[in-house]
């Protein structure tokens, strides 16, 4: 019985991050907003990070990845079974660092685009994608 | 026999259900102000899925980047640019 909660969970969970995945990558394919596909593109690479966060989750890992017992006056060299008790219970820290990095990349890369588009903005007065396309190439587009 | 593993499953997805709700709101909003703000709300949601998932170091990091900084970015480029999508 167990077995199947903890499976059926955490289908349930990742088929909601997979169908939040699809409704970023609907948004911004059809939205003609350009602030409105910044949004999700910043939804769609937190909801990437999720995923790797849970891909570092398995089953009975249920500690976070800070080895316990170690002090800024008191830090003796851990012993071996210390350390493989510690690896036995604890989740994998390689993702997490991991999406650490990348939240704050993506920051950088949100702002720079925000810029770009303000920027966009100030030489064609709209951020309609369907209105850019008729002033650039002065054909086509929403009249 | 539910253990605190089986609750903590439980309450993520929950909290996976109501990350979908904001994301498909913030899709379909018309106003670009009201979307951010639902794009924040979704964000404290994968705050606590963090927490939830092992990951306080993430929480840490992610709750002033995504809770504060994204919204407040972006909330300056719609008061430069404009505040309305249109269909």
């Amino acid at each position: 019985m167990d077995a199947f909660w903890n499976v059926f969970l955490w289908g349930y969970i990742y088929s909601t991050v997979i169908a939040i995945i699809a409704l970023t990558v609907y948004g911004m394919a059809t939205r003609p907003h350009l602030v409105k596909k910044l949004i999700l593109l910043s939804i769609l690479s937190d909801t990437a990070n999720l995923l790797a966060v849970m891909i570092g989750m398995r089953k009975g890992f249920i500690k976070p990845p800070v080895f316990p017992g170690i002090s800024y006056t008191n830090h003796p060299v851990a012993n071996t079974t210390q350390l493989a008790k510690f690896a036995d219970t604890a989740v994998d820290p390689v993702p997490q660092v991991l999406v650490v990095t990348a939240i704050v990349i993506g920051l950088a890369v949100l702002v720079f685009l925000g810029y770009v588009l303000i920027l966009l903005y100030q030489k064609y007065g709209t951020l309609d994608v369907r209105l850019l396309e008729a002033k650039i190439t002065g054909k086509g587009g929403k009249k | 026999m539910i253990g605190p593993m089986e609750i903590m499953i439980g309450i993520t997805a929950l909290a996976a259900l109501f990350s979908t709700a904001a994301t498909y709101l913030a899709v379909t909003e018309k106003d670009l102000v009201k979307a951010v703000i639902y794009s924040a709300i979704q964000s404290t949601i994968y705050a606590f899925i963090y927490y939830m998932l092992m990951a306080p170091d993430i929480v840490l990091v992610y709750i002033p980047v995504a809770v504060g900084l994204y919204p407040a970015v972006i909330l300056v480029l719609i008061r430069k640019t404009e505040r309305w999508e249109k269909d």
